[in-house]
């Protein structure tokens, strides 16, 4: 009895090790401990720390995305609406409210909104996901230009602020915002009904739609979750940097599909899992950062990270063929 | 014993999956001239043995022989140039080419490097006159009905020439007319000195057309002897192992009928101004040729497809469910034909598979209780006897355990009506008659179960009453003392109509 319960036990903790989210985290660790033997600064619980809190932007980002890969879609409006958020927070900074929640609450229902549109074309008028998301980010980034010009804007919002330099208890508040939604996303991802819907049409959209999961309304979810943590995302950026400008999202696009897919989410839908994004952004991080002590010119920057990402899925196993 | 030689022979192969032996010890020899069967359950090793036949897997111990000699690393490309076709049971065309481009694929003719589209026509249209395919060559294959792509299917191995033809369970989705062409076709192959290996689940079939017969059982061989020496009792005794009871549960009238579902005037896809009456209690058979719309019938009272009628009420509501949500609000429950691509979360575990419909009408945010899922999933399991660990992917299940499955997740909801398309095809002996003991067990429970079914014995052994379904109507209504193969056939034919105006 109590053999075959630790057989047990035992067998899971092999599934834990073999998973991919423990992988990825294994790199990390790989990855962090040669560069702190090749690189003086680069171990430093400071310079450790910076990184986590750059990855939380990532993390943020790929957290909407992940749900939107998992259920068989995929989301290219992402940067546009990290930009979206970090320019109109600062136009919409209102004086009469000092703690700076109301234009905080404001941007995040614009950008869930927004992410609900792209349900609405996904579900309703069904476009492909690539095609509509696509359109959308080019709409987005049209309309910011007339709105915001090519001027930085600065924020005077005094929440926003804080999410970007406070330290409570030493840690970054961006990444304390980072550990709430983890919580919460993989609450949502692996013990409501609605993850379990989620993971079902991105297995399979029609034997879940004639199980009585409504695809419309689960397709809403997903994108409307996606605009609200790019949204989060957008304001993080835009505490640390203390300004905003068009094209400050730009960089989150690959990065968000590179953290979910790093993570072992299946880029096909109906597996996968958040737990495995979060050591992914940290990754992305990681391996920006290491390319920046390499000192090379930016065109070689770009280079290097494409191919270092394309090598890394490499190592970490292909997506296996389905059936 | 005989002196033709062997085409293609498997000696005293094994083979396992994840320490899992699925065959044992097993020989076949194919013969040309001879149409050999392959019997067995679900789970048997059927596929197994074919996929070492055809080198899509290699055996763990034994030799597969092509012409008699041993083959050590038999592959796909050589089993191919040995003149080896097998037809999947599962279909392996493309949706979106054409006729001709599936039945050439891989194997096009080239002229000056590029496809020689004149001869590939040419050929093709050889080929799909031997299955009696007369749709156009351009039209793409999604187009087509399930039977009609099975027939595209047979054609492209014929296009390959084989000398050795391997059938998995072709007629399961084919009609009556298709069955009959393709016996003759098979029987006119023999002559020419094919050798065919044919699996199937319908034993007349195999009695008729086959002349020899291989038996697995667990992975074993049980019987390799002439059909001439046994009849379709001793088959399934030597499949099952045991005699085989009777099929069909007896039949009992239902105790007190009242409407479960009305239509009139109804609508939906092919089918047309229909009216309808299903009563609880009771096993309603639609029948049919396959691809008249009785598909459609289905799909439309549960809300999947848009529906139009003139008055409807189902379970006491007016109207006609307006999605599928609301039809299992309603009571309704639809069990699809295709249960890989409609019916199954192929990559989930079997135990998210028996919850699914659960989730869908639980609140989305409610936290989910993992041990009251594995409770009620253990529950099922042993209800319908579905073997295995839940935790694996249901992809790892037989055909007939995917089925039950498919089935099991709609009975925590308790459905007040069962819409079932084609429940039994592809499915064993043993599982038939678990499905039906189980049909027919919850009819007495009260429920209406509209049971849409290509088998026609099963229509008539199990049903209290059969619509006959042609060109989007209901053709005839046979109650239970009219029930008989003949007059479904006959309604399914039109032959009925000839017969009034004679």
């Amino acid at each position: 009895m109590t053999a075959r319960k630790e057989s047990a036990r035992g067998r899971r903790a092999l599934t834990i090790l073999r998973s991919r989210p423990f992988l990825t985290v294994a790199i990390v660790a790989a990855v962090w401990i040669a560069a702190s033997f090749a690189s003086r600064g680069f171990g430093a619980y400071g310079h450790l720390r910076y990184l986590v809190e750059l990855g939380a932007v990532i993390g943020l980002v790929a957290a909407g995305q992940t749900f939107v890969v998992i259920a068989g879609g995929i989301d290219l409006s992402v940067a546009a609406i990290v930009t979206v958020s970090a320019v109109s927070l600062p136009l919409l900074s209102l004086q009469a409210d000092p703690t700076g929640l109301t234009a905080v609450l404001a941007v995040l229902a614009l950008t869930t909104a927004i992410g609900l549109v792209n349900g609405l074309g996904v579900a309703l008028l069904r476009v492909h996901p690539m095609i509509m998301t696509l359109a959308m980010a080019t709409f987005l980034q049209g309309l910011l230009i007339i709105i915001a010009g090519g001027s930085a804007v600065t924020a005077e919002n005094p929440l926003v602020r804080w999410l970007g330099n406070a330290r409570p208890a030493g840690i970054p508040a961006g990444v304390l915002l980072w550990v709430a939604i983890s919580v919460i996303v993989l609450t949502t991802m692996h013990a409501t009904s609605l993850g379990a819907r989620i993971f079902a049409m991105g297995a399979n959209p029609l034997a879940a739609a004639l199980s009585g999961v409504s695809v419309a309304s689960t397709t809403l979810a997903v994108y409307g979750i996606s605009g609200f943590c790019s949204g989060l995302a957008g304001m993080l950026v835009l505490g640390m940097n203390g300004q905003g400008y068009v094209g400050i999202g730009d960089p989150y696009l690959l990065a968000s599909i590179a953290a979910v897919v790093l993570g072992g989410t299946s880029i096909l839908g109906g597996l996968g899992t958040y737990a495995g994004t979060i050591p992914g952004a940290i990754l992305l991080v990681t391996i920006t950062a290491l390319i920046t002590v390499v000192n090379a010119s930016p065109g070689w920057r770009s280079i290097l990270f494409g191919s270092l990402i394309l090598g890394l899925l490499l190592l970490s196993g292909r997506e296996q063929a389905r059936r | 014993m005989t002196t033709t030689a062997t085409l293609l022979a498997a000696r005293g192969v094994s083979k396992s999956f994840f320490g899992n032996p699925v065959l044992r010890n097993v020989s076949i020899a194919l013969q040309p001239g001879r149409v050999h069967a392959l019997l067995g359950e679900n789970g048997a090793g059927k596929s197994t043995l074919i996929n070492l036949l055809s080198g899509a897997l290699r055996p763990d111990g034994g030799a597969i022989e092509v012409d008699g000699r041993p083959v050590s690393r038999m592959s796909p490309a050589h089993a191919r140039h040995a003149g080896i076709a097998v037809v999947q049971q599962e279909l392996s065309l493309t949706a979106s080419l054409s006729i001709a481009e599936n039945i050439g694929l891989g194997a096009y003719p080239k002229r000056f490097g590029l496809v020689d589209y004149t001869e590939l026509a040419a050929r093709a249209r050889a080929a799909c006159d031997l299955v009696g395919l007369r749709e156009p060559l351009s039209t793409p294959v999604g187009h087509l009905s399930l039977g009609r792509r099975q027939m595209v299917e047979i054609a492209k191995a014929l296009y390959r020439r084989p000398r050795v033809l391997i059938l998995d369970e072709p007629t399961s989705s084919l009609s009556a007319t298709e069955t009959k062409t393709l016996t003759d076709l098979l029987e006119r192959l023999r002559a020419e000195g094919i050798a065919i290996l044919y699996i199937s689940h319908r034993l007349n079939e195999v009695m008729t057309l086959c002349q020899h017969v291989t038996v697995l059982k667990d992975g074993a061989c049980t019987a390799d002897q002439s059909l001439e020496e046994t009849d379709a009792a001793g088959l399934v005794r030597l499949m099952v192992g045991r005699d085989p009871g009777d099929l069909f549960p007896r039949w009992r009238p239902s105790p007190s009928p009242a409407s479960a579902i009305s239509v009139r005037n109804f609508s939906a896809g092919l089918m047309r101004d229909v009216d309808l009456d299903i009563r609880t209690g009771e096993v309603l058979g639609i029948g049919g040729l396959v691809g008249q719309g009785q598909e459609d019938l289905l799909l439309g009272l549960y809300g999947a497809i848009p529906a139009r009628t003139a008055s409807a009420t189902v379970n006491g509501a007016s109207g006609l469910p307006g999605g599928v949500p609301s039809a299992n609000a309603l009571g309704l429950a639809y069990v699809p034909a295709d249960r890989k691509r409609e019916g199954l979360h192929l990559i989930h575990p079997i135990i998210t598979n028996m919850m699914l419909p659960a989730f869908a009408r639980l609140p989305a945010l409610k936290l989910r209780s993992r041990r009251a899922e594995r409770d009620m999933a253990r529950g099922l399991a042993a209800q319908l006897a579905i073997k295995g660990d839940l935790d694996r992917p249901a992809q790892a299940l037989s055909g007939g355990n995917q089925q039950k499955v498919a089935l099991a997740k709609w009975m925590p909801h308790d459905p007040l009506v069962l819409l079932l398309n084609d429940p039994t095809r592809g499915v064993d002996v043993e599982t038939k008659r678990e499905i039906y003991m189980m049909l027919r067990n919850l009819a007495a429970a009260g429920k209406a179960i509209v049971l849409l079914s290509s088998d026609t014995p099963e229509l008539v052994h199990l049903c209290d009453r059969v619509a006959v379904v042609r060109e989007g109507r209901i053709k005839a209504m046979l109650e239970r003392e009219a029930l008989s193969e003949e007059a479904i056939v006959s309604a399914a034919m039109g032959a009925e109509q000839q017969k009034v105006a004679a």
